[in-house]
């Protein structure tokens, strides 16, 4: 299995959506039940549309909340990333 | 303490097409005649929606048996829920298929009798096996959760090797082995479906092989046999507490066999709102604590782990629905389970063959 790496590309899996935006709770709904989405993880999962890559997802991010925070925006992202493609909720375009 | 539903498990009908020898459909089954109707079902779906349920399980019976399945899905969705079909895969063609997806729909769970041929017709009690490798790759050419279910007992583990191997080139994305659970039409069958101590613990070994491997690439959920195991499930998770079951007529139940346990009633949906079915309703909360729990559940630390396994269990096997589930090695009748679990030989089996409602 490969790893997700800053050139990676991906996309929320077949059987995976986040819930409708104004739901009581940001979901990702997935087939054994769901994903509590807390913090920006509802975003960053947004922005897995199958086209930007990871190193671009963490470029944008950045952007919108502040560079002071980069390294850790950067970590924290790869972590997600990393931890939904491993329970197979992403995948590789 | 209040209970927040997670899961709706809408048992559309239960006119199926197969005959499968471990059925956990109900020995007394509703005809078509009893069926709820489509807006009854819409409905439900929007009120489970508002109580904060997530996920919509459509099964049966065989739910492609539902002319208005499309509609099913579609109202599901706009009440907010994930949903998903359990099926046999008869009854599904590319139209339908693309029918469903349009709809709304989530996720597919198709379910397997065996990987040869002539073994899955024997325990599906029909010729379905060659129309479900179709399926499979119908469903695999569209963007749609799949999840392979696969039902194993004594007469197919020799080959569930073969099985994983199969689901890990189907385009599935899960693959549930389950040993079969002794409720409704397969407590018939229980003698010539339980597997062998030594079966059990090779299908263990085989799927933790196979977890390893094919680690990110297909998940493999796996349900072990409550009789050999040392203490029960969790059943349901607890009695009412995240889920609940609509037979086809409309009765809410806390799980698929509750229906065994005398001297409850089950609130219908043409009588009640489902929220008060779910809050108040006295066969939902008959089991929800611990305040029924005997010894040794009362005190036992395990209780708020296994809630004392399975009520429908403790009924069948010993006749009190209030005793500790008797697969526990601390159950006062756990010698019940070893008596048939001593009795389990490899000898060919002569199934039991369930008919349809009409």
């Amino acid at each position: 299995m490969s790893e997700v790496a800053h050139n990676s590309i991906l996309r929320l899996a077949p059987g995976c959506r986040l819930s409708e935006h104004g739901a009581p709770e940001d979901l990702l709904l997935i087939p054994e039940g769901a994903l509590r989405m807390q913090g920006p993880a509802r975003k960053i999962v947004e922005l897995c549309n199958g086209e930007r890559s990871v190193q671009e997802i963490i470029g944008e991010l950045q952007h919108r909340y502040g560079s002071e925070d980069a390294a850790r925006i950067e970590t924290e992202t790869l972590a997600l990333l990393t931890r939904l493609r491993e329970r197979g909720v992403l995948e590789f375009v | 303490m209040k209970y927040q539903p997670q899961a709706l498990i809408a048992e559309v009908t239960h006119r199926c097409p197969l005959h499968c020898v471990y059925c956990s459909n109900p020995l007394e089954m509703q005809r078509r005649s009893e069926e709820l109707p489509t807006a009854d079902w819409m409905s439900i779906f929007q009120q489970a929606g508002e109580m904060g349920v997530l996920q919509l399980h459509l099964t049966g019976g065989e739910p492609l048996a539902r002319a208005d399945l499309n509609q099913l899905v579609k109202a599901g969705r706009s009440a907010g829920l994930y949903i998903n079909i359990i099926t046999s895969g008869v009854g599904l063609d590319g139209p339908r298929l693309d029918g469903l997806i349009e709809a709304g729909l989530d996720h597919i769970q198709l379910s397997f009798q065996d990987i040869e041929e002539g073994p899955a017709n024997e325990f599906s009690g029909t010729r379905s096996h060659a129309l479900k490798l179709k399926m499979a790759a119908m469903i695999r050419e569209r963007r749609v959760g799949f999840t392979l279910n696969m039902v194993v007992h004594r007469s197919n583990l020799s080959r569930l090797e073969e099985m994983i191997q199969f689901a890990e080139q189907s385009g599935a994305q899960r693959v549930e082995i389950a040993h079969v659970q002794y409720y409704g039409w397969a407590l018939k069958n229980r003698d010539a479906l339980l597997p062998t101590r030594a079966q059990v613990d090779r299908s263990i070994e085989i799927v933790e092989a196979a977890r390893c491997r094919l680690k990110g690439r297909l998940r493999i959920d796996f349900v072990l046999p409550d009789y050999y195991a040392k203490y029960p499930k969790p059943c349901m998770n607890g009695w009412g507490h995240q889920l609940m079951l609509i037979d086809p007529a409309g009765r809410v139940l806390p799980c698929h066999a509750a229906g065994v346990i005398p001297g409850l009633e089950f609130s219908n949906t043409r009588e009640h709102p489902l929220r008060w079915i779910w809050d108040e309703s006295p066969a939902f909360n008959r089991f929800r604590d611990e305040s029924w729990m005997k010894d040794p559940c009362r005190t036992c630390d395990r209780r708020t782990r296994d809630f004392g396994g399975c009520r429908c269990q403790a009924l069948l096997l010993t006749g009190d629905a209030t005793a500790t589930d008797p697969v526990c090695t601390l159950a006062p009748s756990h010698s019940v389970v070893e008596r048939i679990l001593a009795q389990v030989n490899g000898q060919k089996p002569e199934w039991v063959y369930r008919i349809d409602p009409v």
